[in-house]
Parts: structure tokens; C-alpha cells; sequence
């Protein structure tokens, strides 16, 4: 591995390609989300009455907002890294610099967790609007730097996607066997508690439920041991990831 | 001259096929070398080994001292490479590809934005800095790649067919800036199957043939060496080969058949063309021997695929 404060470069050329259609990201990354909280959170939610001694909301937000912060990193690392790739060769000019392949697709890393900051910072401001507020100053801190780690690691994994990817259609079978039934059964919606044991044996093998776990707590304040197996399950994932996201990368770049 | 890439035995192989097969070669500070070959002959993965963006297989291969390997930044602070593909950043304007691309080599903020300012005029895009990428013609693009390649101020510079796909006007204008560029003493590696631009612009050449080097010297040298100081060429039919041949062969040095031409090689075609008249061919061109005549005598005038 060969990394070099280059991957800053990386990351900063990405943000400036990125002022020229931010407000169209904002817009992409903000619709789905909204969605969510409006049929679930709202039409449904009224249904449900108090959720462990809180409004409904409160559970679906930090669901949502990690599921946004999940999104926007990894299409950023599939369909971005694609087409810089593939379309305009990018990263064939990156790496003739000094610039290493692996500097390159750290950077891009960097910049899909970026994303999924952004999309999940838009959420939790307009959960902040609707009134629906973290606990405290410290969750907010806390809930971003989970976010980059959030972000680190879908990022990271799309990135072994994408190193895979002959074409733009081989992204689907990701997103609709792994993204989506993640979105389903990671508890982002409802508790895993009334799901069949082996459903719930089952969504312990999505990242996507132990970042919704460790998010709802820092959310609402209220921590317990178990969220420290969640955490280290984020951060041991997400650096095995980074590790062979970079590593099938490179492969495929330097030939 | 200090000798400045040094190749022994070098190969490259892409799985089964075998792309450069054990090729020596030894370029000097200051020179333009080229590299000439029909399409697959082993030119581009050649160079990229040399700007240390291929491993190697095998062999040795030292650039400025040091052996050539992918992770080896410091050979890739002092390249220039202008690739044979339009490898711009098409989200970017001209200008910020080149600030861009300035940070990748680390020069200083206010170094850069004046190297930039004078690059943007040498490739006459100084009117252009604001444009999108796509707003650019195919030759202006060639032009900031040009201008991309000279940031880092590059002691090599690797031209990888740098021409292809241009009118002659742009292709006259990269290569004054290319002459340039070497009488201001930057190593220049030329990739290229344009015989009158390796003519144009290379001190020496090597022609290369299915990952082999066939041969290697000055172009008028070579041209002389292979094939003397003028070609005739007779279109006829294959069943004259035998007549013609017994009457011209000995005013010339060799001859050649490929498919409705007959060619004669000499270095004085003044008595061959007598002959020629005597005989009454219509169909021939008399004209001075050229690169292409070797290039193609040593590949074979038939396709190559």
C-alpha cells in the first residue's frame, strides 16, 4: 500500500467538479430520504403512537439518515468511480502523476464518505426544521463522525463493487440484492426484536443494522454495552473493506 | 550525451500474449527518440513501463538512474506524458484541469498559476482558459494535454502518438511545439505510426514489429541503409514480375512486390527510369526513398492484424 497526502488532491479535484452540480446532489440525495420520513414517519407513524417512550420519529430518523448517509457513498463509489474510470479515463491520467492508483481510489473513497456526510447532514437539518432534535450538542458531533465512518465503509465496499463492474448494469445486482433488502431488514423502519430468530441472525450480517443501532442511540442518548460490538463491527468492517477496495483497485488500474 | 533510459531484455506480457519480447534499447539526455510500429507492435506498453505506470515482466529498466517500477513517484515527478487517448477532466474548465493537475506534482499555488498562464499561451489557449472541455475542438485538446504534460516542468517527456486524428494544421502546430520543447533540452520519447512524423522530429528511431525491435539508428541513415535514395514503383500485374525484374533488376538494388506494385529500391534512379521509358510503363511513380519504405519493407506491406 502506497499512500501519500496526494489522496488529498484527489479528494480536492472531486470538490471541484462538485460546484457545478451540488444543488442537483442536494436535491437527489434529499427526495428519497424525505419520502421515508413523510409516509413512514408521518402517515404511519400516527398509527403507532409512542415508540419506546418517544414519538415515532424519533426511531425513523437516525434510520433514515444513516440510510442516506449509506446511498450516497456507495453510488458515489459505483456510478462516479465508473465513469471516471471507464468514460473519461481519469484515473489514467491521475496515476501518471506522482500520484499513486492507490492515493486515486482513497481519495475516492474519501469523497463517497464526503457525500454520504452531506446527504446525511441535510437530513438531520431538516429533522432539526420538523423538530425532531438529537439529544444533545455532543450527539450531533458524535452522529457525524459516525457518519464518516458510515461512510468509509459503504463507500469502501462499493468500491470492491465497482472493481468487479464490467458495465453500468452489473451495479443493480448490488443495489437490489444487498442495498435493498439492507434498507428492509436493518431495522431502519421497525425493531428487529419481533422478526423471527433466524431474520434476526440474519440482519447481524448487515453493516447497514449496526450503524442504524449505534446512529439511534447516539440520537437519542441512550447508550448501552452492546452498542460497543456494534461500533467496533463499523470500524473493523470498514477498515477490511477500505484495505480490499484499494487493494482490487489497484489490480485493476495498473496493468 | 549521458545516457538517460537504459531497457536490457525487457518484456511485458498481459496474461498469454506477449506484448514486448525482450527488447534493449538505450535512449540519451536530450534526444527525441522513437518509438515505430504498426498498432499492437509493443510502442505504448513500452512507454508506459518507462513512466513507471506498467510493471515490468521482466528485464531491467532504468530511468535517470533508477530502476522503473509503479510506485517509483520520484521518475514520475520529472515525466511528462502526453497520452495517446483524451484523457481531460470534462467536469472541469481548461484552466482548472490544469490547477488540478499542478497539486498532483505539488508546485506551489502561485508557481503554478504562473507556469499555467505561460503553457495556455505556448499552445495558444489562452482565449479558451474559461471553456468546458467539450466546447473544445479535438486539436485544442491535444493542445492542453500538451500543456497538462509540461506543468511539472518534465526533464523526460513521453508523446505517445500525439498526433492521431488531427488536420494537418494542428498537426504542424504540436510539432513546432514539440521541436521546441526539445531544443530547449527536454528528453523526448515519440510513439508513432506516422512515418513523416518520426521523420519530422526523431534524431533516432526504432522500429518495432510484434514486441521486437527490427531495427534501430537515424531515419536517413535507416533509409539509406534499407533502401537506398529513391523508389520506383510500377503498378502490374504479378505475371510481369518475372520480365521486369530481368530487365530492371540490375539497375537496381533490390525490388519488392506487394500486391498490384512492383517496387525497385536504388540509390540512383536515373538509368532504371530510362529503362522504365524504353519500355514504355505508364503506371509508375518515381519519387525519393522514404521511412515508410523501410517501415513497411521490414513489417511487411501486407496488413498487419
Amino acid at each position: 500500500m502506497n499512500f501519500s497526502r496526494r489522496i488529498a488532491w484527489v479528494f480536492w479535484r472531486n470538490m471541484v467538479s462538485y460546484k457545478r452540480f451540488v444543488l442537483t446532489t442536494f436535491l437527489a440525495s434529499l427526495i428519497q430520504p424525505l419520502f421515508y420520513l413523510v409516509t413512514f414517519g408521518i402517515g404511519m407513524g400516527a398509527y403507532l403512537g409512542q415508540f419506546g417512550g418517544k414519538p415515532y420519529l424519533y426511531f425513523l430518523v437516525p434510520g433514515v439518515l444513516t440510510t442516506s448517509v449509506m446511498m450516497s457513498s456507495s453510488f458515489e463509489c459505483m456510478y462516479g468511480t465508473f465513469v471516471k474510470m471507464i468514460h473519461e479515463k481519469l484515473y489514467d491520467s491521475l496515476i501518471a502523476t506522482p500520484v499513486s492508483a492507490e492515493d486515486a481510489v482513497a481519495g475516492d473513497i474519501a469523497w463517497g464518505a464526503f457525500r454520504g456526510l452531506v446527504s446525511g447532514s441535510l437530513m438531520m437539518i431538516v429533522a432539526i426544521f420538523m423538530g425532531i432534535l438529537p439529544v444533545s450538542l455532543l450527539s450531533v458531533l458524535l452522529l457525524v463522525l459516525l457518519m464518516v465512518f458510515v461512510g468509509v465503509l459503504f463507500g469502501s465496499l462499493a468500491m470492491i463493487v465497482t472493481s468487479f463492474a464490467p458495465n453500468f448494469d452489473f451495479f443493480n445486482y448490488y443495489s437490489e440484492l444487498v442495498i435493498t433488502p439492507m434498507l428492509f431488514f436493518s431495522g431502519v423502519f421497525f425493531p428487529l426484536d419481533r422478526f423471527p430468530g433466524w431474520m434476526k441472525a440474519l440482519a447481524q450480517f448487515m453493516p447497514l443494522t449496526h450503524a442504524v443501532a449505534v446512529a439511534r442511540a447516539i440520537f437519542n442518548g441512550d447508550y448501552s454495552r452492546g452498542l460497543l460490538l456494534n461500533f467496533l463491527v463499523i470500524f473493523i468492517l470498514g477498515g477490511a473493506a477500505f484495505y480490499f477496495g484499494v487493494r482490487r483497485m489497484k489490480k485493476r488500474l495498473i496493468k | 550525451m549521458k545516457t538517460i533510459i537504459s531497457a536490457r531484455r525487457l518484456c511485458k506480457k498481459y496474461g498469454a500474449f506477449v506484448a514486448v519480447d525482450g527488447i534493449s534499447f538505450d535512449i540519451e539526455e536530450g534526444e527525441c527518440f522513437g518509438f515505430l510500429g504498426p498498432n499492437g507492435a509493443g510502442k505504448t506498453s513500452t512507454v508506459r513501463m518507462i513512466h513507471c505506470v506498467s510493471p515490468l515482466t521482466s528485464g531491467t529498466l532504468i530511468v535517470d538512474g533508477q530502476a522503473a517500477h509503479v510506485d517509483n513517484r520520484a521518475v514520475k515527478q520529472q515525466t511528462g506524458v502526453i497520452p495517446q487517448e483524451i484523457t481531460l477532466d470534462s467536469d472541469l474548465t481548461v484552466r482548472e484541469n490544469l490547477q488540478v493537475h499542478a497539486h498532483f506534482f505539488a508546485i506551489p499555488r502561485r508557481e503554478a498559476r504562473r507556469r499555467i498562464d505561460g503553457l495556455l499561451q505556448f499552445v495558444e489557449l489562452e482565449k479558451r482558459r474559461d471553456s468546458k472541455i467539450d466546447q473544445l475542438s479535438t486539436g485544442m485538446k491535444r493542445r492542453l494535454l500538451i500543456a497538462r504534460a509540461l506543468l511539472n516542468q518534465p526533464r523526460i517527456l513521453i508523446a505517445d502518438e500525439p498526433t492521431t486524428g488531427l488536420d494537418p494544421q494542428a498537426r504542424h502546430l504540436i510539432w513546432q511545439r514539440l521541436r521546441q520543447l526539445k531544443d530547449q533540452g527536454a528528453t523526448l520519447i515519440l510513439t508513432t505510426q506516422y512515418m513523416e512524423e518520426a521523420q519530422q522530429l526523431c534524431d533516432r528511431i526504432v522500429i518495432m514489429h510484434q514486441g521486437r525491435i527490427l531495427k534501430e539508428g537515424a531515419p536517413a541513415r535507416l533509409i539509406a541503409a534499407e533502401i537506398g535514395r529513391e523508389v520506383t514503383e510500377i503498378r502490374s500485374a504479378a505475371d510481369q514480375d518475372e520480365s521486369l525484374v530481368a530487365e530492371l533488376g540490375p539497375l537496381a538494388r533490390g525490388h519488392e512486390r506487394a500486391g498490384d506494385t512492383l517496387y525497385f529500391y536504388c540509390d540512383d534512379g536515373r538509368p532504371l527510369m530510362k529503362k522504365v521509358l524504353e519500355l514504355d510503363l505508364p503506371a509508375t511513380v518515381h519519387r525519393p526513398a522514404s521511412l515508410e519504405d523501410v517501415f513497411l519493407k521490414l513489417t511487411g506491406r501486407n496488413l498487419v492484424e
